[in-house]
C-alpha cells in the first residue's frame, strides 16, 4: 500500500514541476533545461532552513519560491537575451553551475554527501508521517497549482505568452514588450518548480546534488512534451505515465541493476516515438516546435 | 503627423536607404512604389523600431522616436501589418485582436500574478474587439482560429489588429498582395474609410491600379533613394519613375 502510495506522492510532486515547465517551454516556447536548477533550489532553501533555523514549512516553502524566484530573475536577463537553441545552450549552462555550488559549497549545502534529516512538516502539532497524510499535502499543493496556472494561462497574460510564442514580432507591433513577459513568466515558472522541490525534500527527508541534474530537467522536459505541450492536463498525464510505467519493470523480475538503466532507454524510446508519430504529445494542441495545425473545414471550403 | 528625416541604412556594403525624407499629414492616403530591393521595407522598418538607423530622426507628433523599441513605438500609435502575413493562427480571431489590451498592470515582474488574482476586466475590450471585427467583415469569425481564415481573410484581420490599437498612422506592407479582386476592393474601400477618420494611411504596394485608385500621393524608391514624390498622376509619368521601373 505505502508502495502505491509513494508513486502518487512522485505523480504528485512532479506533476507540479512538469505544469511550471510548461508554462515555460508549453506556452511560451521557452525551452528551458534549468528547470532542475530551481526545482533543487525550493528543495535547498527548504531544507537548510528546516534544519539550519527550525522554521515550520508554512515559512519554509514561501522562502523557497522567493529564493528561486530570484535567482531565475538573475537568469531570466542574460538568457532571455537569447534566442531559440542559444537559449537552451544559456539555461544549460546555467544548470551546470547551480549543480556546482550545490555540489561545491560542502560548508553550506554538505557537498556530495547532502542533506540528511529533514524533518516533516507539521500542521496543527500532527507531523505528515505517513504515506496517505502526505499524498494529501501533495495534492492539496497539486491543485493549488493547477488551479493558478490555470487561471493565468487562459488570462489575456497567458494570451500573450501563446502569441510569443507563435510570433514575437507580431507580438511587439501589438506593443508588447516581449522581453518582460519573459521574464516574468521565467520566474513564474522557476517560482513554481520550486514547491515541487520542497515537497520533495521534506517527503524523501535526505536531498543530495544528483537529484537536480541536467538530466532531471531533461526527464522534466520530457514529461511536458509527451503530456502535451501547452496542456496543464497533459502535464499531469505525463506526469503519471513516466512515472508509473517503469515501476512495471520491477514486476517482470528484472534485477535491479538492469531496471535502472532499462528506464532510461524507455525514456528514451517514447520520446522518440512521440517526436515520430505524434510530436503535439497525449493533450497537447500544437506539434512541438513548429506552429502546425490543423486547417478546419472552413479553408477547404474556401480554398 | 510622421516626419522623416534624411534617414539612411547601410546593410554589408549594400546602401539598403539612402537620405530619405518625407512627411506624412492627417488623413491622407500615401503610397510607396518602387522595384524589389528598393529599400521600402526596410524605411518601413526603421520607422517602427525594428531596425536601428544609421543616420537620420523619425518624429511623430513633434516626439523623437529613434530608438525607442518596437513595442513603444506601436503603443504610441502607430500600427504596422507586414508584408510575410503575421497572425497568430494558434489563437481565434478575437483573441488576436485582445492582444493589444494596454497591460496596465503589468507593472513589474509580478504584475501577471496580481492580475490573476484579481478578476481580468475585459468586457468593455471585448466589445471593441467586436465592432473591430465588425468593420472589417469578420464579425461571424470572431470565435475561429485565425489559422483557419482564408489567406485574404487573415489579410483583414492583421489590419484589424493594429486599428486596435488606435493608431493614428498605418503602415501597411503590401496590403492587397496576393488576394483577390474582390477582396482587393474590399481592403481599399477600408483604406478610404480609415482616412475618413483621420487616420495617414502609409502602405507599400505592388499592385499599380490600387495605387492609383486610393492614394493622394505617391512615393517611389528606387536603390535606396527617392525619385519621385508628389500627386499619383503626375509621379506616373515622370521620366525616372519610367527609367526605374523598365530597367
Amino acid at each position: 500500500m505505502d508502495y502505491i502510495l509513494h508513486i502518487l506522492i512522485m505523480v504528485g510532486i512532479y506533476s507540479i514541476v512538469a505544469m511550471s515547465l510548461n508554462l515555460l517551454a508549453g506556452y511560451t516556447g521557452l525551452i528551458s533545461v534549468a528547470h532542475a536548477a530551481f526545482y533543487g533550489i525550493g528543495a535547498y532553501t527548504t531544507a537548510l532552513l528546516a534544519l539550519k533555523v527550525g522554521l515550520p514549512f508554512w515559512i519554509n516553502i514561501p522562502a523557497g519560491i522567493l529564493v528561486s524566484g530570484f535567482v531565475a530573475f538573475l537568469i531570466a536577463w542574460p538568457s532571455l537575451k537569447t534566442y531559440d537553441d542559444y537559449f537552451v545552450i544559456t539555461t544549460f549552462a546555467f544548470q551546470i553551475i547551480i549543480f556546482s555550488i550545490m555540489n561545491n559549497w560542502v560548508s553550506f549545502t554538505g557537498g556530495p554527501l547532502g542533506l540528511p534529516g529533514i524533518p516533516q512538516p507539521e500542521i496543527f502539532g500532527i507531523t505528515l508521517s505517513s504515506h496517505l497524510f502526505f499524498l494529501s499535502f501533495v495534492v492539496a499543493f497539486g491543485i493549488l497549482t493547477y488551479m493558478f496556472l490555470t487561471r493565468l494561462v487562459n488570462s489575456s497574460f497567458g494570451r500573450v505568452l501563446k502569441a510569443i510564442r507563435e510570433d514575437e514580432i507580431f507580438t511587439m507591433s501589438m506593443g508588447k514588450d516581449v522581453m518582460k513577459y519573459k521574464v516574468s513568466v521565467f520566474v513564474i515558472g522557476a517560482a513554481v518548480a520550486s514547491i515541487g522541490g520542497s515537497l520533495y525534500a521534506y517527503y524523501i527527508s535526505f536531498i543530495d546534488p544528483t537529484s537536480f541534474t541536467i538530466m532531471e530537467s531533461i526527464f522534466m522536459l520530457s514529461i511536458v512534451i509527451i503530456g502535451g505541450a501547452g496542456s496543464l492536463r497533459g502535464s499531469i498525464v505525463g506526469a503519471a505515465l513516466l512515472i508509473f510505467i517503469p515501476e512495471i519493470l520491477r514486476f517482470v523480475g528484472m534485477p535491479n541493476s538492469i531496471a535502472a538503466n532499462m528506464r532510461q532507454i524507455f525514456y528514451g524510446g517514447l520520446l522518440v516515438f512521440f517526436m515520430m508519430f505524434r510530436p503535439q504529445g497525449l493533450l497537447g494542441e500544437f506539434a512541438f516546435g513548429k506552429s502546425g495545425h490543423k486547417e478546419s473545414k472552413e479553408v477547404r471550403k474556401n480554398a | 503627423m510622421l516626419k522623416v528625416d534624411s534617414l539612411s541604412k547601410r546593410f554589408d556594403g549594400v546602401q539598403a536607404v539612402r537620405d530619405v525624407s518625407f512627411n506624412i499629414q492627417q488623413g491622407t492616403v500615401t503610397s510607396l512604389i518602387g522595384p524589389n530591393g528598393a529599400g521600402k521595407t526596410t524605411l518601413f522598418n526603421m520607422i517602427c523600431g525594428y531596425i536601428k538607423p544609421d543616420r537620420g530622426t523619425v518624429h511623430f507628433k513633434g516626439k523623437d522616436i529613434n530608438g525607442s523599441p518596437p513595442y513603444a513605438i506601436a503603443a504610441m500609435g502607430i500600427g504596422r501589418t507586414f508584408q510575410n502575413l503575421r497572425v497568430i493562427k494558434m489563437l481565434t480571431s478575437l483573441d488576436n485582436i485582445l492582444l493589444s489590451v494596454p497591460d496596465h498592470q503589468m507593472n513589474g515582474i509580478l504584475g501577471p500574478i496580481i492580475k490573476v488574482l484579481r478578476k481580468d476586466s475585459e468586457s468593455g475590450c471585448r466589445e471593441k474587439a467586436l465592432e473591430l471585427l465588425d468593420f472589417v467583415g469578420l464579425r461571424e469569425k470572431a470565435d475561429d482560429l485565425a489559422g483557419s481564415l482564408s489567406y485574404g481573410q487573415q489579410k483583414l484581420l492583421s489590419l484589424a489588429c493594429c486599428l486596435a490599437l488606435e493608431p493614428s498612422v498605418l503602415l501597411l506592407d503590401e496590403p492587397v498582395a496576393g488576394v483577390n479582386q474582390e477582396m482587393i476592393i474590399n481592403i481599399l474601400a477600408l483604406i478610404r474609410k480609415l482616412r475618413k477618420t483621420g487616420i495617414a494611411v502609409f502602405f507599400i504596394e505592388h499592385n499599380l491600379g490600387a495605387v492609383m485608385e486610393v492614394s493622394d500621393r505617391l512615393i517611389v524608391m528606387d536603390e535606396g533613394s527617392i525619385i519621385a514624390d508628389g500627386i499619383p498622376s503626375v509621379v506616373r509619368e515622370d521620366p525616372a519613375v519610367v527609367e526605374a521601373y523598365i530597367r
